[in-house]
């Protein structure tokens, strides 16, 4: 009898690996599947006088591969690379707004002052006036274009972001499910394979948007934690809703009850949400600030000067764009005073690609901290105060100790630029002023340039060089303040009262040279001012670099973090390949070994069949020898 | 993948081999793009500071461009110049064979008349040549600025209305207009260093322009000869009126003998009544206009011969003046049309430098291209088929 109890028991056992076998097959391919082997442990034996005698075997339990260490390490590493290449994906966007060549940004600005060449050439010519007006227009395109791209992409992480979220908050009540499940289950005394396996799933999932930390407890329930903030406790969730802060950056907020805590983007440390609000918080807002720059630097520098000529009809130049303001600090929601604070552009070519903390101190000092790179500036005094280029001052009201502002001056500059002329005739080429050789001069010194270089009171009045003997000159003149035995260089400019004057040649004592307030008849063919304009593509305005040269720093510092981002994209995704590598040698089904398993079982249980067949042949024949 | 791994998920393999075929793909993809596009920099991450080389480079080349077809503008209106004041001094040397023609005794007060009207022609001719304009418009010989038309004929002569000078070149540009003061308004009078005139009232004794014999003995005064005569007898006293000293006096005048004094010497002609003056200042500049003007007043109001001859005389020496200037800023501007040529090579030179740095830094390498791209398809190939043979092998194909 026993015999065919062992084979009886060997078959049921057989059977169930052979069943754990196929399910691993039919499992190879479900995402989250851990390979199950059926354990088998021998009957204890019969005690008899020959000792104990074997009663087979049984299956104690489906056991389900698994370690515990590799899962955790392949789903951070899988959260990280999510990060790094969500943050990738989104930087090769923002890359494609910066291209370079003929369609790019940067060569409607070169097209731009170039086109002045042919002004300076014809200054009459309406056809060469209009040409500039429409370069600028297109160049004001161009950068219109780039903006509403930025904002685009700003739109496009903003709402990814919020889909994010829901899939955070759904998966964090799906594993607060799971773990009340899996807690009732574990009371069985059996362990829920599969429910541990979905909520792994879940858990992978779940990191693919933010990184967590998890505490397993003993009930078998896992707690998850972004930062050390606790998002699903057992079974119960907390809730996960997106925040603005003052300053425009969003981080995450998690409600807990009645208690939200924030959660700042740079503290996660993976998932797709850590890699949209870096890019978002950073990426984004260095390109908008960038950007905004180069706007704000080439509108107010070309103003400047466009304002120092004179127009075909006679008239002092007006703005050529738009002039674009910077909109106030945003304060902080603390705050206790009722200042507003504002900025200007006081040196456009001292201008940082930055936003500005404003901190309030005691007795009206106060600190800038360029968010850009973290410098601090401490001021003593009341405001305004200069920095950058800028000059920050109080608008209204005051301003408390301890109250904050967010200052981005660029962020949204490059959206309006605009030109502010019309008519070509208003385009100011000519210069206010004209230099005169003496008639009786006798060396060869000639006015090699002569432009107006910033706006100055005297401007137009009337300064005399007399060269003397030994190479000098002396100089008379309202504003000059009439130096005498100023060493003469050939073609080394000569500044005072807001022009800039290159001589060349060779004076002879007694030479003078006047510079005087132009004369009215001549300014149509003047072209003084439209060179000065042309001039502008060496002024050094970007951080030292020439205006033409602006793009492509630009464009390279964008073209950095992409370039960056992708590197970091690709490491950590090999690395989370590797871990997932070695997760799956673990818990992965291998169907060659599934096949040697179904051979294993399926020759075991065909041998306890035979078992059975000889416990069966062993009655009969006891049987037959009975009759 | 970690050495010490044993199993292979068999899932996970195909995930990863596939991943494998898929970044092979990738980068075939991208190296076909590089080369079909002819660039390794197709977008500012593939090498940030290369993509902004090129940048620079084509900034660079889009100015010279620039800079070129402004010398192209600066090239056309030199060179009108200079074939303007080719034309100017052929005009000049026309009016003064007029002159030279006008200076014959024999000819009649109709006849100078005649010649008075062809110089009044000639003169309104170059009078135009100095308003010339270039294709766009702009004077070419504005000098550092003027009106569009910088050259006025009022009821007292020409005015150039416009600011004496030369603008000079720069590294890339030529000035597009010549020195109108220098080119027509500066031409000495008299001999280029003095001026001899009749006093008023003074009608029957001339001179000839006067030639300088000792530069050093000159003092740069004023002075006056005046002749005197008492009964057949004619002298003169010299006069220095800036010092007001006598220089010489009671001299004995003839006719055609020199009157010689501080490095002077002019040679007299006529017949001078008591009282007559010649007046002697040092040279000062008139217009290339006030020459012809005065030439052509010279020949058409002259009613006697001696005056018909001081004033052809001094007319010559004062066109040959300003001939001497039309040819000395043809001169300049043939200067800065070869200026134009060096700077149009070198700004040739520069923007195949440029287009040079442009392709260095983005353009791909073709040969080296291809070839990576012919490495990476053969290794795709092996990659798709290995990975098929192994996909074939399990051993579910030898359980039946």
């Amino acid at each position: 009898m026993s015999l065919l109890n062992v084979g009886a028991r060997a078959l049921l056992a057989n059977q169930i690996a052979l069943q754990t076998t196929g399910n691993n097959i039919a499992n190879a391919n479900t995402v989250g599947y851990s390979r199950q082997t059926a354990v088998m442990s021998q009957v204890p034996g019969q005690f008899t006088g020959s000792g104990y005698i074997g009663k087979g075997v049984e299956v104690s339990t489906i056991e389900r591969a698994h370690s515990d260490f590799l899962t955790r390490q392949a789903t951070q590493a899988a959260s990280v690379s999510s990060m790094d290449s969500t943050r990738a994906g989104q930087l090769a966007s923002l890359e494609d707004i910066f291209t370079g060549g003929a369609s790019g940004l940067g060569a409607s600005v070169t097209d731009m002052l170039n086109s002045l060449s042919d002004v300076a050439s014809t200054p009459a010519d309406i056809t060469a006036r209009n040409v500039v007006l429409t370069r600028a227009d297109e160049m004001a395109a161009r950068f219109k274009d780039a903006q509403s791209r930025l904002d685009d992409l700003q739109q496009g992480v903003k709402s990814q972001l919020g889909g994010a979220v829901k899939t955070i908050d759904s998966l964090a009540t799906r594993v607060a499910a799971l773990n009340e499940q899996i807690a009732r289950a574990q009371g069985g005394g059996q362990s829920p394979n599969d429910l541990l396996d979905q909520r792994d799933q879940a858990m992978r999932d779940l990191n693919q948007q933010v990184q967590t930390t998890t505490v397993a407890a003993d009930d078998g329930t896992m707690s998850v934690f972004i930062g050390s903030q606790p998002l699903v406790l057992g079974n119960s969730v907390a809730s996960l809703s997106l925040a603005t802060g003052a300053d425009g950056t969003q981080n995450l907020l998690l409600t807990r009850g009645n208690t939200a805590t924030t959660i700042q983007g740079e503290t996660l440390g993976g998932g797709a949400v850590a890699g949209l609000l870096r890019f978002q918080n950073s990426d984004l807002a260095a390109a908008r600030d960038l950007l905004g720059r180069m706007a704000m630097t080439i509108t107010t520098t070309v103003n400047a000067q466009h304002q120092l000529g004179v127009d075909l009809d006679g008239h002092a130049g007006g703005n050529f764009f738009q002039p674009i303001a910077i909109p106030n600090a945003l304060p902080a929601t603390a705050n206790t005073g009722n200042a507003t604070v504002g900025a200007t552009v006081t040196d456009a070519s001292a201008l940082a690609p930055a936003s500005y903390q404003l901190n309030f101190g005691a007795g009206g000092s106060l600190q800038v901290t360029r968010l850009s790179d973290g410098k601090s500036s401490n001021f003593s005094g009341p405001l305004p105060v200069q920095i950058d280029g800028l000059t920050i001052a109080v608008g209204t009201g005051t301003a408390n100790p301890g109250d904050s502002f967010t200052l981005k001056p660029y962020a949204n500059a490059a959206g309006q630029v605009a030109t502010a002329i019309g008519a070509p005739r208003a385009l100011a080429a000519a210069s206010p002023i004209e230099a005169r050789a003496g008639t009786s001069n006798t060396g060869n010194v000639t006015v090699s340039a002569l432009a107006p270089a910033k706006a100055d009171p005297n401007m137009t009045g009337t300064v005399t060089f007399t060269f003397t003997a030994g190479g000098t000159f002396d100089v008379s003149g309202t504003g000059t303040g009439n130096p005498t035995g100023v060493t003469y260089t050939a073609g080394q400019p000569i500044s005072f009262n807001g022009w800039n004057l290159t001589l060349k040649g060779t004076p002879k004592p007694g030479d003078t040279i006047t510079v005087q307030a132009a004369t009215p008849g001549y300014s149509r063919l003047n072209a003084g001012n439209a060179t000065a304009l042309l001039g502008l593509r060496d002024a050094a305005v970007f951080d030292g670099a020439p205006m033409s040269d602006g793009y492509a720093s630009l464009m390279a510092t964008v073209g950095v973090r992409a370039q960056s981002a992708q590197y970091a994209a690709g490491i950590s995704d090999s690395i989370a390949s590797n871990l997932e590598t070695s997760r799956t040698s673990v818990a992965g089904v291998n169907l060659d070994e599934e096949a040697a398993n179904l051979l294993k079982y399926q020759q075991a249980y065909q041998a306890s069949a035979k078992m059975i067949q000889i416990a069966q042949t062993i009655f009969d024949t006891l049987l037959q020898g009975m009759r | 993948m970690s050495g010490n791994t044993i199993r292979l998920g068999s899932a996970n393999t195909y995930d990863n081999a596939l991943r494998q075929l898929t970044t092979r793909q990738a980068n075939m993809a991208s190296l076909q793009e590089q080369i079909t596009a002819g660039k390794k920099i197709l977008r500012p991450s593939d090498d940030p500071s290369g993509a902004a080389q090129a940048e620079r480079a084509i900034t660079r080349l889009a100015r010279v461009t620039t800079d070129q077809r402004a010398l192209e503008v600066q090239r056309n209106a030199v060179s009108s110049a200079e074939s303007t004041l080719g034309d100017a001094v052929k005009a000049a040397q026309d009016f003064r064979t007029l002159v030279v023609q006008a200076g014959n005794t024999s000819l009649t007060a109709t006849d100078r008349a005649s010649i008075a009207q062809q110089m009044t022609t000639l003169r309104d001719q170059i009078l135009g040549y100095a308003n010339e304009k270039d294709s766009n418009g702009q004077p070419l010989f504005g000098g550092l600025g003027s009106t569009a038309a910088p050259f006025t004929d009022t009821s007292s002569g020409v005015t150039f209305d416009g600011i004496a000078g030369q603008t000079s070149a720069g590294v890339a540009s030529v000035p597009a207009t010549l020195d109108g003061a220098a080119t027509w308004m500066n031409v000495p009078t008299g001999n280029g260093v003095f001026a001899i005139t009749q006093a008023a009232g003074t009608s029957t004794v001339y001179t000839d322009a006067g030639k300088v014999t000792d530069p050093s003995a000159l003092t740069g005064a004023n002075y006056s000869i005046a002749f005197h005569v008492t009964g057949s007898v004619t002298t003169y006293d010299v006069l220095n009126t800036t010092a007001g000293s006598t220089v010489q006096s009671g001299q004995p005048y003839t006719a055609g003998k020199a009157i010689a004094f501080d490095g002077l010497s002019m040679t007299p002609s006529g017949v001078p009544v008591d009282g007559a003056t010649l007046n002697i200042k040092p040279s000062t500049t008139t217009s290339l206009f006030g020459v012809l003007d005065s030439a052509i007043a010279g020949v058409r109001d002259a009613t006697m011969p001696g005056a018909v001859a001081q004033g052809v005389a001094q007319a010559l020496v004062q066109i040959d003046s300003g001939l001497s200037r039309l040819q000395s800023s043809r001169g300049t501007a043939g200067d800065l049309l070869n200026r134009v040529d060096d700077i149009a090579a070198r700004q040739t030179d520069r923007s195949i430098q440029l287009e040079a740095d442009r392709s260095r830094a983005e353009d791909i390498d073709q040969v080296k291209g291809i070839s990576d791209f012919q490495t990476q398809q053969t290794a795709y190939s092996a990659a798709l088929a290995t990975y098929a043979q192994i996909k074939k092998q399990s051993l579910f194909n030898f359980i039946s």
